[in-house]
């Protein structure tokens, strides 16, 4: 009978995670889901008196409206541009790094890897001014080339630190091996472990797109016209200086997620493992 | 030999490709090849993070007014540290930055861990809910402010029409209006949009500790409140210690949450550091002090991360 007791107890446990996990969910997603909830609706059920969660008539037109009547097609070019051009250069020059740290000894090394942490605790705001005043002097200012720099202040280092943990996740006898057939150490980096810790390259790749993708306090203050703006500086505009209505808002921002969450679901497995490999090493 | 190599390297897919790039290969073999693969990361650090961080320092020490240019760029000394010693701004901005992190942190954290152990039951349908449960950490701030922004809204706010209806409130409220109030509804969007980075973390550990902990405390017979206390949080404090730290960071420095829900108001009752600094250089042009501001919200934070890592050592051994 005791034991009937304590399955009784565990079931009723379960059930109770169960509806608490439930209840997180909905707490995370619900936001997303109002927003589009909103989008779909058309504006004479948005201003109402009474509240309607469900849209009583499903209306594209929020959509229409900002992808034709605003230049959010051009925030959304620039923001892929410099999210391109931010994780080019994050992913040649810090697979090379990452590498280094991976897998040589040297001179220096555990100082290296401190000094891209530190570089975490830099204030956007200690960089952010004087990197103005710099690219202004070299013509870099309002460049989605010199955002995209700007971008690999803070992206750099978290390249480096998640694909130094899938580089070390490679056994070494591989490489000796292709080194014992003649491969140089390039060859043996390029051709035996790369293609290895390919998932890891992407997923480390995409996280570095969806931080650039959403980046907003650099943007602000680097970009001045819709030639460089991206679409979280030209969407905060738009709410403060034209009182963007809210289904064309609801709607420019589930435009915006939809490429986050589109990657996010592609790559989540390898993306877990990679930011949390730190984290259970100790 | 151009010829040669490639038709080799289509037919045999061994060491002769190398032959096409003779100058890196051999360069690869050299003694300082770790050194080559590191020197395109640091010349690129250099010249976008050290150089312009000891510039701002330097900055920090000398009048520079976008707006002003006729006062010049000269060198003004501690002007700006003893101007902001007497602003009141600055103080209150700071205490704001406390509350701000301490009541984000100690959500994002308790929030966290309940999802993470609760996660951690490996019950049907856990593994999607991980998933979903990350997203809010992954949504730009500026659509996860306007989100939030349209379900507090006081008019025609979801949240406050399911609380009157669920009769927690009597009428709608304008939660980013009243000063008593702006911050704590700011720190239910932060713990919303940052608590996924500690259940993920925590849900990292909590699976690395072996079960034959448990087991073996189950057998001294400590029950699930004793085991939770003497296993598992002492195996978590690792990940804890660490995860707060870089949380903190994050939290000091990036003024993004705020400045696009109430942009530091009303008044100023939700104007943090980082907040005050940006608004300095963004809206007053005033490089010079907004630097000044910059430095010291740095010194704070290098402070609190040497004292804070040295106490969670301390209280290890």
């Amino acid at each position: 009978m005791p034991m009937a007791g304590t399955q009784r107890s565990r079931k009723i446990g379960d059930a109770l995670a169960m509806v608490a996990v439930a209840v997180l969910v909905i707490f995370a997603v619900f936001p997303i889901v109002w927003a589009f909830l909103i989008s779909l609706k058309p504006e004479e059920d948005i201003v109402t008196a009474t509240l309607t969660y469900i849209p009583r008539r499903v209306t594209f037109e929020n959509y229409v409206a900002i992808w034709t009547r605003s230049n959010f097609p051009t925030l959304i070019l620039n923001s892929s541009v410099v999210t391109l051009i931010t994780v080019a250069i994050c992913t040649v020059i810090g697979t090379l790094a990452s590498y280094a740290v991976a897998r040589y000894r040297f001179l220096g090394r555990r100082e290296l890897m401190m000094f891209y942490l530190v570089i975490r605790m830099f204030p956007a705001v200690m960089i952010i001014i004087p990197l103005f005043i710099l690219m202004r002097g070299l013509g870099l200012l309002d460049s989605r080339f010199g955002l995209a720099l700007a971008y690999t202040t803070f992206l750099l280092p978290v390249f480096i630190w998640m694909m130094k943990g899938f580089f070390e996740s490679v056994p070494n006898d591989l490489e000796d091996a292709a080194r014992i057939d003649g491969a140089s150490r390039l060859g043996a980096m390029v051709r035996v472990v790369l293609p290895l810790v390919l998932g890891g390259l992407v997923a480390t790749a995409v996280f570095i797109a969806i931080g650039a993708w959403n980046e907003f306090l650099f943007a602000l203050m680097l970009t001045t016209s819709t030639g460089s703006r991206t679409w979280p500086v030209g969407l905060q505009l738009m709410v403060g200086e034209f009182q963007l209505p809210w289904g064309s808002l609801a709607a420019g921002g589930i435009i915006s997620i939809v490429p986050v969450m589109v990657l996010f679901a592609l790559v989540q497995r390898a993306l877990v493992r990679g930011l949390t490999a730190g984290a259970v090493k100790g | 030999m151009d010829a040669t190599g490639g038709l080799a390297g289509k037919a045999v897919t061994g060491p002769s490709r190398r032959r096409r790039l003779p100058g890196l290969g051999d360069l690869s073999e050299t003694r300082f090849w770790a050194y080559w693969l590191l020197v395109p990361s640091l010349v690129l650090i250099l010249a976008v993070v050290l150089y312009p961080t000891l510039w701002g320092i330097g900055l920090s020490f000398r009048e520079m007014r976008l707006n002003r240019l006729d006062l010049g760029t000269g060198f003004v000394g501690l002007k700006h540290y003893y101007a902001m010693a007497d602003d009141p701004v600055f103080w209150l901005s700071l205490r704001n930055t406390v509350v701000w992190t301490v009541g984000a942190v100690v959500g994002e954290l308790g929030l966290g861990l309940a999802a993470a152990l609760l996660l951690n039951k490996d019950l049907p349908g856990f593994r999607a809910a991980s998933v979903l449960l990350l997203l809010p950490w992954f949504l730009p701030n500026v659509v996860a402010g306007h989100m939030w922004a349209l379900m507090l809204d006081p008019r025609l706010g979801v949240i406050n029409d399911m609380l009157v209806k669920v009769g927690i409130l009597s009428q709608y409220k304008a939660w980013f209006a009243d000063p008593d109030l702006a911050l704590a509804a700011a720190l239910v969007v932060e713990i919303w949009h940052g608590f996924p980075f500690f259940a993920l973390l925590l849900l990292a550990g909590l699976k690395a500790i072996p079960s034959d902990y448990y087991e073996a405390a189950a057998i001294d017979g400590a029950g699930p409140v004793k085991q939770f206390w003497y296993v598992t949080l002492p195996q978590l404090k690792a990940i804890i210690v660490a995860s707060v730290v870089l949380r903190v960071i994050s939290l000091v420095n990036s003024p993004d949450i705020i400045l696009i829900l109430t942009g530091g108001g009303p008044g100023r009752s939700t104007l943090v550091l980082s907040l005050h600094a940006f608004l300095k250089v963004n809206k007053e042009f005033n490089f010079g002090s907004g630097s000044a501001v910059a430095v010291v919200l740095f010194l704070l934070l290098m402070a609190f991360s040497y004292l804070y890592v040295r106490l969670s050592n301390v209280m290890r051994d």
